[in-house]
């Protein structure tokens, strides 16, 4: 019996995928290659040794039509940076409510920017890598519910996009990994396209909870231990108006796209709030202009970040907090100002009918430290 | 200088004869469907954005597919390809199925009645229907 079963299910496993013709299977990848144009230099997790890794991914697409309008889709991920270890990017079940209508529920990309939902795929834009300065807010995934709704008004297409769920996993403060969660997450995404000109809008509301208390501040004396000194102090209201617990935080993105086949302009601004906290209200932006030749792309794309760390936060406690808490506390604080702007110069080289090689070379310049870091990346972006 | 010259006569040559015919391409439905198209539908038809017709594509490896994509959809290959990429990795849609030959897309769109695709015109049959015509 348990022998039968055993073939039986071996027999199943060797049928060939041909034969659900429901079912299909696609896949991207990237190989990319990067280093800094100098020793001291730090960019995207690059340094001044040439490294095959950083950027390099490759994933797999199943998606399967169960019939009536029920199909299921799981996107499984590896990225070189940890090790090509596979985790499932996008798994949902998908309805359509009807033609225009579709709700999808599972784990989803958060519909933060424009390029979102497939900054992975590198062969469906014509950078690199999406322009940082933007898209480094991390949060990429949620698990949750989201409805689509396309419509033609006059001769504008119109794709309105609710989403609710929540994020539960890591966060990247100050370069260190923490525990993040956010809950309650709604938002509202609207893109109208006429010809070749585009517009977006999102707006994601949620409530933030980020556990900083391990982030190390000096040596032995982490942002826990400072929390514990300044309660010990009395201070705890100044401690609740820097923790992040259940802060309420908001997200605004505006993106404008012009592509008439020969051109491509992009530009998109974006607003991230998380009041109540000793976040900065990020405010980034960017620009980017191509021009098709045939299958030679150039483009060059420029990026500004303004972060003001919120120093208000402490000035009321400026008089009353000994030396030995105002430092830490102003350190923390200031950890999160950023001033810096990012020049991109690269180009797209459709060599192949499902590949692109693509050339990139980044320079920021970061006022806050007065540092500038560059980096020349080259690659392969394909689908299949 | 004149093996210079024959040179570049060559190369210019070889680059002429190596552009495939460009033929005029024939958009056809079933004959038992009524509908009209424009350029514009057929362009959102081969995007996405209509699902009104069941569209089919011609193989890659066909010439006429790098043709149809430039003159029906008005964009490369390679941009229409980026462009379904978008969707395919978004759970988002799916592209119109390709079929190897033009008699298999004339014997698909013949057997349904919502299914449109195309083929050179002067591979036309009284079995399908033009609608449309690109040259």
């Amino acid at each position: 019996m348990r022998k039968s079963l055993l073939a039986l299910s071996l027999a199943v496993a060797f049928i060939p995928v041909t034969a659900y013709p429901n079912t299909t299977i696609n896949g991207f990848a990237s190989i990319k290659a990067g280093m800094t144009t100098g020793s001291d230099e730090r960019l995207y997790g690059y340094d001044d040794t040439l490294d095959f890794k950083n950027e390099s991914l490759i994933a797999l697409q199943v998606k399967s039509d169960l019939g009536d309008k029920l199909s299921v889709t799981a996107q499984l991920l590896g990225r070189g940076r940890d090790d090509f270890d596979v985790g499932f990017e996008w798994a949902f079940i998908s309805y359509e409510l009807s033609d225009n209508m579709t709700i999808n529920a599972g784990r989803l990309r958060t519909p933060f920017y424009k390029y979102s939902d497939f900054k992975d795929v590198g062969y469906a834009y014509d950078w690199l890598r999406v322009p940082q300065g933007v898209y480094g807010l991390g949060f990429d995934t949620i698990e949750g519910l989201t409805f689509y709704r396309t419509a033609q008004i006059g001769s504008v297409d119109s794709t309105l996009q609710l989403i609710f769920g929540g994020y539960d996993g890591n966060a990247s403060l100050s370069g260190a990994q923490v525990s993040a969660q956010i809950d309650n997450v709604t938002g509202i995404t609207w893109e109208l396209a006429k010809d070749a000109f585009s517009a977006r809008f999102a707006y994601l509301t949620g409530k933030t909870s980020i556990d900083t208390s391990p982030v190390t501040l000096a040596p032995g004396f982490t942002v826990g231990n400072l929390y514990q000194a300044l309660a010990a102090n009395g201070l705890t209201p100044l401690v609740t108006a820097i923790d992040i617990d259940d802060e309420s935080s908001n997200f605004i993105g505006v993106g404008l796209t012009y592509d008439d086949s020969d051109w491509i302009a992009v530009a998109e601004y974006t607003r991230v709030e998380v009041e109540n906290s000793f976040i900065a209200t990020q405010k980034n932006w960017y620009v980017s202009l191509g021009k098709r030749f045939d299958g030679i792309t150039p483009y060059i794309s420029y990026e500004r970040e303004n972060n003001d760390a919120v120093v208000s936060i402490y000035q009321p406690y400026t008089g009353v907090l000994p030396p030995q808490l105002l430092v830490p506390v102003q350190g923390l604080v200031a950890s999160q100002e950023r001033d810096a702007s990012t020049w991109n110069l690269g180009v797209r080289y459709d060599f192949h009918p499902s590949a692109a090689f693509k050339a990139q070379y980044s320079s920021e310049d970061s006022d806050t430290t007065g540092q500038r870091n560059g980096v020349l990346a080259f690659g392969i972006d394909l689908v299949f | 200088m004149l093996s210079r010259f024959l040179a570049i006569v060559l190369l210019l040559g070889g680059s002429v004869t190596a552009i495939p015919a460009i033929a005029d391409i024939a958009v056809i439905v079933n004959p038992a469907n009524s509908v009209t198209l424009t350029t514009d539908e057929l362009t959102r038809l081969y995007t996405g954005r209509s699902s009104a017709l069941a569209a089919v594509n011609i193989a890659e490896s066909s010439p006429l597919r790098s043709q149809f994509d430039e003159k029906g959809v008005g964009r490369s290959s390679a941009q229409l390809k980026a462009h379904w990429s978008k969707l395919v990795f978004t759970g988002k849609g799916t592209p119109p199925p390709e079929l190897a030959t033009e008699a298999a897309v004339i014997e698909h769109v013949a057997q349904n009645p919502n299914a449109v695709g195309y083929v050179d015109v002067a591979s036309v049959t009284d079995a399908v229907k033009v609608v449309l015509t690109l040259n």
